[in-house]
Parts: structure tokens; C-alpha cells; sequence
């Protein structure tokens, strides 16, 4: 997207800088692979901003695959700062966190009583110095508590995830969205099968299939991303495939309302701002 | 304490309560002695008790009179008479030479003349006589509160309002707050009592992580407590109580940037805030613990408490949800010792592509009485895929051919 059109891009990145303001570019946590990165427009996700994260089916409930998703994508801010984590139930299991390589020494996990509890705890957690992640466990937020969430994560640059998860015995069916607008992205993850290595019994290393519905002043994309192992190099994820794009569009968010509801709430932001 | 503000250690069984003025609160001495003993029976202490003019002759009343009994003011020496001598605190000899000397009661004692007294059993013996009697005084060695760090406010006119509240808790912990700065302590947790008119106490606490002398801070997080203070009809004295003091080394000035900051420091007013909101065991870390039961093996720590030595085992993969209580499921599988071939859950049907085991766990039978244990309580643990990719982690409780019973499966925990 980038090197097409260098008055765009230039262009581009003036409204970049006008809807910064006078701050630095944020820093991003690049996934290592240029098919990935090249989908943000700062070449990877990025940090000082909030992130929503979803499963679908079973996983709304019991967010099995986007927490091991989340926590292997902020496996590098990890050794940066604490970590908070807020959910409303205690069934997050800390060694299999250190089995997919995420520190948990640094790890404070709270447990709230209410959707408002965990998104003012997160609020709260991303303000403050030393923490260089927080990750909450909410439906989604609406646009005045998504808009705190984001002006929480500029004051010191941490990175928010919003783990999007219905509670136990919750209204069935899709999850509200009318969220979105605050969030800088937008990700569905499932689980995809694994691939174990020939001649070898078991399992493989996990594999999950990432859609990344929504990106602002990027475009989505989806794969089937892989636990890298560690000859992979530093980056968490090894890309395995790229899915072409009548397997997203099979997916009941079809691509030209991803591209409106991208495109209204950022003139809402940069009003507000 | 709740009784008198001066206390005496008395041996090893013994209290003394300096009651002067206080028992009107009770409504009468009598009542306050029935409410105190009743006290000390519930927490397991029964005890005796009376009430008199001076140490000596309530020390005699407890023990040798009926008890609860209540000396009028001036009156003890007609109830100190029919007591045995060994009531009067004597030493060791004169005990033993008294009743061998035919004297067996105080009030024999009382009727013979001083001088002879004096000589025959010392002066020890007179003084303990006076003692009793009121005709000297007697020092006691009070124990004071173990902190002295406690602060007091009482006020002219009786406050209710919340921001008077906020206004003198503000100015209360400043005073204790600039005491702790001036002697470098620190503290960890503070108890702020509201004393209202009616004699009600109204407590409200806040906790730090690490110990912390910020008068702002301390407020802050006392602040949103003192919406629950029922002020009544007016609290007369505030107090605030300072505990866990440790010495904590001067004050560095806060730097408000990333760099300048240790991590520690910066989390720590989050970890009160949240705690002081939330509750203490709403906010963890999760600590490694020797156990290889899976739902042992995590113990919740402070959050910023020193990092426990132990680690979790890399080579035997966890499931990044464990679910609280193991779900029953229905499995299908080809061969007793086999990992299922499908198994059901929740409804779901699910079909197994791959699967890794078994890890067998076994109870800690060291941690139970001998009869719980039997092969019921192993489990195998079985990392299972299914054709969707997602993985579980399910477990065979029991062993099959150990006994009448099947083997029941469970699901512990999703990877994700």
C-alpha cells in the first residue's frame, strides 16, 4: 500500500501527524512478517492504543483461544513492564501461560465483580507507570468507555486489549459491536488444526486462525498463524498461510461494511480529539 | 483496651484494669464487669473478676471472694476479713509462717497491732496490708499500646458533614504521616476510627502494599471508604492508627517519567488502589507451588511480594483456561487405555484428530488420611485436538480392571 503513490503517502502521513497531534509516532510491535505488518500503517500493532480481540462460537464464552492468542502476541511487552490482567472469572491458568513463553513474575491478575469494574480497572491500570500491558476481559465497550480506554493507553504508551468474552450463562448469539469505533483493531481468533511434524505422534504447535476484521489507516487481512518455535527467530508467530479473501468474506462481516465502519468513526475521533 | 486505656500484667494469669470513670459506659460497674468477663469466656479465657478501691484488695476479691464481687468505695476491709491470708500478696516466708501462728484470715491479721506485725513478718508484709486496705499507694506498669503511632483529633463541635470527613482525615494523616517521615518509618496499614457522640465506633482501613508514609495517598484511599461512615449525631474524636511500621529510607522525590521511575514504585498505588477497592484477594499474582495436582499448583501471592524460587515444569503442558471444577463428558474410545476417539461436551459433539498422553497424576497421598487413597484417585491427562483445532485437556479418573466401576472422563482445561 505503501511506495504506490508517493504523494499519497506523504499525504497520508500528514494526516497521520495532524491526528497525532504533537506526539511521537507510537512504537509498534511488529509480528515479523511483511504479509502481517504491511496490513498496519505503522508496520505492526500498535502499542499506546487498545486492541479488541474476539473468538467466536464456544470461545465467546470461554476465550480459550484468544487469551492464548493475546498473551503470545504481547509475549515482547511482557519483559517491558507488568502485565494486568482483569477478568470477571479466575480461570486463567498461569503455567500454561509459561508454556507459550509469556513471563507470569510480572503478571497481576485481578478479578472483578462488573463489565463497568473491569473496564474502569483497565483504565485505571493502563495510566499507570511501569505497566507496559493490560488486558481485560469485557464485552465490548461502548464508544465513551472505548474512548477512556484509548486516552488512558496515550498517557504512557501502554497497549490495552480488550478480550472480548460473553459471561457464563449470557445471552447466545453475537456479541454487540457497537464497539469498534475506539479500538485500533479489531481481531477473531480460532482455533485451526494442527500441524505435528512428520513421523512424529501428537500434537503440533498450535496453530490459530487470525482475522484481522478491522484496522485504522490499515486494511484487514486473515491467516493461520503458528506458535514459532525458537529457530524461528524473536518473533512470536510464524505465518503459515495467507487465506485468500472469499475465506474471510465466507465470514458473516463482509468486506465493504469493514471498510464504513472504519471510515465514519475516525472523523468522530479526530473531532473529539 | 475496649475497656480501660491503662492495663497492668499481673503474672502470668492476671489483668489490672484502671476503671476509674469509665464504667458509666457500661451502665455500672457491675454491668462493665459482667460484659467483660463475658468477653473473655467467649474468646476462650474464662475468668474472674472484681472491682475495688485498689489493686491489692480486687486482687484479693477475685481470686478468694465469690465472684464479681464489687467493693462500694472505702468498703473493702469488711470483705477483705473472712478471706484466707494468702489473699494479701505476702512473700513466701511470712505465707508459711502465718497459719502456723494459728492466723488463717486476713481480718485475724488485720486486729493485731502494727508494730508487732511489722516486726514479726517485715515491712514487705505491712506495705501489701496497706496496699489492700488503700492506706498506700501502689504503682502498676501500665502497658501502653505496642504502636505509638497513633493520632488522635477532637473537636470543639461535633462534625457529620462528608467533606468535614474528608477534611480531617486529610489533616490526620498528615500529622501521623510527617511523625513517620520525621523518624523514617513507614507504614502498611492504617485504621481510621470515627468515635461518634453515642460511643459508637466507626472504622474504616486501607492497606498498602509497601510501606508508605504519603499523607495524599494514604487520604486518597481512604477517601471513597468514608461514603459508608454513619456519622450519627456527630463525631466528637477521630483517631488514626498506623501498624506494620518498618523503617523505610528517606524520601525520594517522584520523577513522572518512565525512565526515572523503578517498576516497583510505580505499581505499587495501583496495586493499593485496586486492593482497596477490590479486596485483597480480587488482585494476585500467581506463584508456582510444589504440587502436581494441577489445581494445586498455582498459589496466589501479593502482587509485589519477592518471587517464589520454584518454577513450573516447561515439559509438561498446561492449558491456558482450567476450568475451577473438572466437567464430566462423554467419550467414546476404541480401547480402555486409548485417548477417546469423540467425546461430547457441552453439548457438542467433537471428534478427536490428535491426542498426546497420558501424563499421569496422582493424588498426594501425603496430604490425606490413608483410606482416601485408592487407584480412583489417579488421573491421566490427555492433550486432546479436535477436527476444528481446538485442544482440551481431558483426564480418565481411575484406573479400568481396578474395580466394579468405570473410569469416568473429565474435562479440565482449554489450551486454545
Amino acid at each position: 500500500m505503501a511506495g504506490a503513490k508517493p504523494a499519497l503517502s506523504a499525504l497520508r502521513a500528514r494526516i497521520a501527524a495532524l491526528e497525532a497531534g504533537t506526539r511521537t509516532a507510537p512504537p509498534v510491535l511488529p509480528f515479523g512478517d511483511p504479509r502481517i505488518d504491511g496490513c498496519f500503517p505503522a508496520g505492526g500493532l500498535q502499542r499506546g492504543g487498545w486492541h479488541e480481540v474476539g473468538g467466536s462460537g464456544l470461545e465467546e464464552e470461554t476465550g480459550a483461544a484468544p487469551a492464548a492468542f493475546t498473551a503470545l502476541m504481547l509475549r515482547p511487552l511482557a519483559a517491558k513492564g507488568a502485565v494486568v490482567w482483569v477478568m470477571r472469572r479466575a480461570d486463567l491458568h498461569a503455567p500454561g501461560l509459561v508454556g507459550l513463553g509469556f513471563p507470569t513474575g510480572r503478571l497481576i491478575q485481578v478479578r472483578a465483580r462488573d463489565e463497568a469494574e473491569v473496564l474502569s480497572v483497565l483504565e485505571d491500570a493502563l495510566a499507570t507507570v511501569g505497566v507496559a500491558a493490560a488486558i481485560g476481559e469485557a464485552e465490548s465497550p461502548d464508544l465513551k468507555a472505548g474512548r477512556r480506554l484509548q486516552l488512558a493507553c496515550e498517557r504512557r504508551g501502554a497497549t490495552g486489549i480488550l478480550l472480548r468474552r460473553r459471561p457464563y450463562g449470557g445471552p447466545v448469539g453475537r456479541v454487540r459491536e457497537v464497539s469498534g469505533a475506539a479500538a485500533q483493531t479489531r481481531w477473531r481468533i480460532a482455533a485451526a488444526p494442527s500441524q505435528p511434524p512428520p513421523g512424529q505422534p501428537g500434537l503440533g504447535p498450535p496453530r490459530w486462525r487470525v482475522e484481522l476484521e478491522r484496522c485504522r489507516g490499515g486494511r484487514p487481512g486473515a491467516w493461520i498463524l503458528e506458535q514459532a518455535e525458537a529457530v524461528d527467530g524473536p518473533h512470536p508467530f510464524r505465518l503459515v498461510s495467507k487465506l485468500a479473501d472469499h475465506d474471510v468474506a465466507a465470514e458473516p462481516a463482509p468486506a465493504p461494511s469493514v471498510g464504513f465502519a472504519d471510515s465514519a468513526p475516525r472523523g468522530g475521533a479526530a473531532n473529539a480529539a | 483496651m475496649r475497656f480501660s486505656p491503662a492495663v497492668a500484667l499481673d503474672g502470668l494469669d492476671g489483668l489490672f484494669l484502671d476503671v476509674e470513670g469509665v464504667s458509666h459506659l457500661w451502665g455500672g460497674e457491675a454491668a462493665m464487669l459482667d460484659d467483660l468477663l463475658a468477653r473473655l469466656e467467649r474468646w476462650g479465657a474464662p475468668a474472674r473478676g472484681a472491682i475495688a478501691d485498689t489493686p491489692g484488695a480486687a486482687w484479693a476479691l477475685a481470686r478468694y471472694a465469690p465472684d464479681r464481687t464489687i467493693a462500694p468505695p472505702g468498703g473493702q476491709a469488711p470483705l477483705l476479713a473472712p478471706l484466707p491470708v494468702a489473699a494479701l500478696r505476702l512473700d513466701e516466708a511470712a505465707q508459711a509462717q502465718l497459719p502456723r501462728l494459728g492466723l488463717f484470715q486476713v481480718g485475724q491479721l488485720l486486729a493485731l497491732p502494727r508494730a508487732q506485725l511489722a516486726r514479726r513478718f517485715g515491712l514487705s508484709a505491712m506495705m501489701r496490708i496497706d496496699q489492700a486496705l488503700g492506706d498506700a499507694r501502689e504503682a502498676l506498669t501500665f502497658r501502653r499500646p505496642a504502636t505509638p503511632w497513633f493520632e488522635r483529633l477532637a473537636f470543639f463541635e461535633p462534625i457529620s458533614a462528608l467533606e468535614d470527613l474528608e477534611r480531617v482525615t486529610r489533616d490526620i494523616c498528615a500529622l501521623l504521616c510527617d511523625r513517620l517521615e520525621a523518624e523514617g518509618q513507614g507504614a502498611r496499614r492504617f485504621e481510621l476510627v470515627f468515635h461518634r457522640l453515642d460511643g459508637r465506633d466507626q472504622p474504616v482501613r486501607a492497606g498498602l502494599s509497601r510501606p508508605g508514609r504519603d499523607a495524599a495517598r494514604i487520604a486518597r484511599l481512604l477517601k471513597p471508604k468514608l461514603g459508608e461512615v454513619d456519622p450519627g449525631f456527630g463525631i466528637e474524636i477521630v483517631t488514626l492508627w498506623a501498624a506494620d511500621v518498618e523503617a523505610l529510607s528517606t524520601a525520594q522525590p517522584s520523577l513522572d517519567a518512565d525512565g526515572g521511575v523503578s517498576l516497583e514504585e510505580g505499581l505499587a498505588p495501583l496495586v493499593d488502589r485496586l486492593v482497596n477497592r477490590l479486596g485483597e484477594d480480587r488482585v494476585w499474582r500467581a506463584d508456582p507451588h510444589q504440587s502436581h495436582v494441577p489445581e494445586r499448583s498455582v498459589v496466589r501471592q501479593a502482587p509485589l511480594d519477592p518471587p517464589s524460587e520454584d518454577a513450573w515444569d516447561p515439559d509438561r503442558p498446561r492449558p491456558t483456561r482450567l476450568l475451577r471444577r473438572p466437567e464430566a463428558i462423554e467419550v467414546t474410545a476404541k480401547l480402555p487405555d486409548d485417548p477417546p476417539v469423540q467425546f461430547r461436551w457441552r453439548g457438542k459433539s467433537r471428534r478427536v484428530r490428535l491426542a498426546e498422553g497420558p501424563e499421569r497424576i496422582g493424588q498426594e497421598w501425603w496430604r490425606q488420611a490413608f483410606d482416601a487413597i485408592g487407584p480412583g484417585k489417579v488421573r491421566d491427562y490427555y492433550r486432546v485436538e479436535d477436527e476444528t483445532g481446538e485442544r482440551f485437556w481431558i483426564f480418565r479418573a481411575g484406573l479400568y480392571g481396578d474395580g466394579e466401576t468405570v473410569p469416568k472422563w473429565w474435562l479440565h482445561g482449554l489450551f486454545g
